[in-house]
């Protein structure tokens, strides 16, 4: 419980609209929604502060095993606004946590069996762009086998999806030509009024232990050698004597404790885009932090879930200076906190009777604290 | 009860495809994308700037510490001053065992004071305590870092060549320690004890006479009062400065790309073009 995983940044999306499934995580990109009953109302998408449209953030699979029941389909979308003026203001960020209640623990496997009819059904009518596009999705050799099939059966849905949204097409034939032409065959979010930002995939990795840390402190380098430093202590003369030292802690003029502890986790992975540590405790960069609200549904405190650390705002940045007419310099943060409810309770629309059971989108709260 | 966070459990299960997929393809898919280059880890690429300062020193938009130092930024990264700076040198003062009483005997930790300077003007101290020697001196070369001020010189007399000493009388203040500096011709040389003289040649100033009270046997006191001492030397008001100062946009905002500039980019869609007209 108190161990801390930390997400790495892994491959950048060939295209940022790309679709990819909720059981992805990765950074920027359009939100990947499971099948809702209900989809997603546009006012949680809308940003409190300037009312424009909310762009994704982060999207994080985040299941969770609990000792009475486990939640597989757990998903959390961290959203944001670009504007200008809404970089610094807390209100403009929303995190939801969508999560498919069940009241019996099933395998995990099941979720994705009772999806897969649905989808084969739809793509029955569409076997021609399923075979082509089989054969087009070698741009990746590192794909595992089930990676593909799955992808394949999304594929073939999203083209079904653009064939019939897409008003420039001319024919049936000319539609999947033109598919198979396109570098990549990876299927794309029709949606063009959102604004996207630049999406890379994350891997995990567990946070290992103190001696990498030092190790990181070392990149600086330095001129002093062990042996140097015998020598000078040896040079004591003069009755000169270093009396009367205490401990003392760490200061610098521009930085203060808690800000270093903060930096000297950060150096131990210098990539690191979150922290994930559920119920563990939050690495604050500001030894005063505001306080929380309680869980809306359920009334109890909320706990801690994960951080976004500042390099993934340096990737982001990085990648967006050649394309989008969105720019992300408002954001100045330091780290985003996201606490959740400990019981990751439901917002109450829950059927027992209904087998394939809802969905629920539940909003959670997220603590921006900036960079002064 | 035992709860488990699930999110590197998410990895194992269905993400597997994407995160394995992006743990091994790391390297070029970035390159590809970007022509930056990612896969290779060499030292000074190895950076990733935290502070929206360090954003912008990494992207090459601040030049030097100066226009870090006219609008008081704080430097939150000592790879901001590695950048900025060249040859700047870095010097071990001193290495003191602390101790502390406990239950089950003394606990002994090393204190180490570190002074880094380029010799031209710019100088800073670390202090840090760490139960290891080589640990401490690490982190005290990152706090003198993160410490770097600049130093105000000036003439003793005529104003010939470059400056070299002190502009004014000034003193400085730690614990019980004072320290005066006082501007000195030409040729006197730093006039000080053997410990801030250290932080004087580093400073880069070549001639100043000292003067000190207190109880300087407490070394420590007595580097961070000579420290103070230089922070104070651009503090001080001089006729020079009487002039009004035109005031400069602070970096951040300077560098802010304001979205009315990327207004004029045309909102394209990724696969749009233009039908073919029917005749």
């Amino acid at each position: 419980m108190g161990e801390v995983i930390l997400a790495m940044p892994g491959q950048w999306a060939h295209d940022y609209r790309e679709k990819a499934d909720h059981y992805t995580s990765k950074i920027g990109g359009l939100p990947d929604w499971p099948d809702l009953d209900i989809p997603v109302s546009g006012k949680l998408l809308l940003c409190d502060f300037c009312g424009g449209k909310l762009c994704l953030v982060a999207q994080i699979y985040a299941p969770l095993s609990m000792a009475e029941r486990s939640i597989d389909e757990r998903v959390i979308y961290v959203l944001g606004c670009m504007k200008k003026d809404c970089g610094s203001n807390p209100q403009s960020w929303r995190v939801l946590r969508l999560q498919r209640c069940k009241q019996d623990i099933e395998s995990k496997d099941e979720p994705l069996k009772a999806e897969q009819p649905e989808e084969e059904s739809t793509s029955v009518a569409e076997d021609k762009p399923t075979s082509q596009s089989s054969s087009v999705k070698v741009c990746d050799d590192e794909d595992s086998d089930s990676d593909i099939d799955l992808d394949d059966l999304a594929q073939a849905l999203e083209q079904a999806a653009t064939l019939a949204s897409n008003s420039k097409k001319q024919d049936g034939t000319k539609h999947t030509r033109k598919i198979v032409e396109g570098p990549v065959a990876k299927k794309l979010i029709d949606d063009l009024t959102t604004p996207v930002l630049p999406c890379f995939y994350i891997y995990s990795q567990r946070n290992s232990s103190e001696g990498r840390m030092d190790k990181a402190n070392f990149v600086g380098g330095s001129s002093i050698s062990l042996k140097e430093i015998e020598k000078s202590s040896g040079n004591e003369s003069e009755g000169e004597s270093w009396e009367g030292e205490a401990y003392e802690y760490d200061k610098a003029l521009g930085a203060d404790r808690t800000y270093l502890k903060f930096k000297k986790q950060l150096d131990a992975y210098p990539e690191q885009c979150f922290r994930y540590s559920y119920g563990g405790n939050a690495l604050f960069p500001v030894a005063n932090v505001p306080k929380l609200g309680a869980c809306k549904i359920c009334g109890s405190a909320r706990r801690f879930e994960l951080q976004l650390m500042p390099p993934l705002l340096y990737f982001l940045q990085e990648a967006s200076d050649d394309s989008s007419n969105f720019s992300i310099d408002g954001w100045t943060w330091l780290t985003i906190i996201i606490f959740t409810c400990p019981k990751n309770c439901c917002s109450g629309t829950c059927d027992e009777k209904s087998s394939n059971s809802c969905r629920c989108i539940v909003e959670e709260e997220a603590i921006v604290i900036q960079d002064d | 009860m035992a709860e488990r966070g699930g999110f590197g459990r998410g990895f194992g299960g269905r993400g597997d495809g994407e995160g394995g997929r992006g743990g091994r393809g790391r390297g070029g898919g970035r390159g590809d994308r970007r022509g930056g280059r990612r896969g290779n880890k060499s030292e000074e690429e190895k950076w990733v700037p935290v502070t929206k300062l360090g954003r912008l020193v990494k992207s090459g938009n601040i030049t030097s510490l100066e226009q870090i130092y006219l609008h008081s930024l704080p430097v939150k990264e000592h790879q901001i001053v590695d950048a900025l700076t060249k040859d700047l040198k870095d010097e071990v003062m001193k290495i003191t065992p602390v101790q502390k009483q406990t239950r089950a005997g003394q606990r002994t930790r090393f204190k180490a004071f570190v002074v880094v300077g380029d010799g031209n003007g710019h100088v800073g101290l670390g202090v840090k305590c760490a139960k290891e020697v080589a640990t401490a001196i690490r982190g005290a070369i990152i706090l003198a870092k993160l410490s770097v001020i600049p130093v105000r010189r000036g003439y003793w007399g005529n104003k010939i060549g470059l400056p070299h000493t002190v502009p004014c009388k000034v003193t400085g203040k730690c614990g019980s320690v004072t320290v005066r500096m006082v501007p000195a011709p030409r040729g006197a040389g730093i006039v000080a004890a053997r410990v801030p003289k250290k932080v004087l040649q580093f400073a880069g100033i070549e001639d100043v006479f000292t003067s000190s009270r207190g109880s300087t046997k407490i070394l420590g006191n007595f580097v961070k009062a000579t420290f103070d001492c230089l922070m104070k030397t651009y503090g001080f008001l001089t006729p020079d400065f009487w002039m009004e100062t035109r005031f400069s946009n602070s970096p951040y905002q300077q560098y802010t790309d304001l979205l009315s500039k990327q207004a004029t980019k045309a909102i394209l869609p990724p696969t749009e073009e233009i039908p073919p007209v029917e005749v």
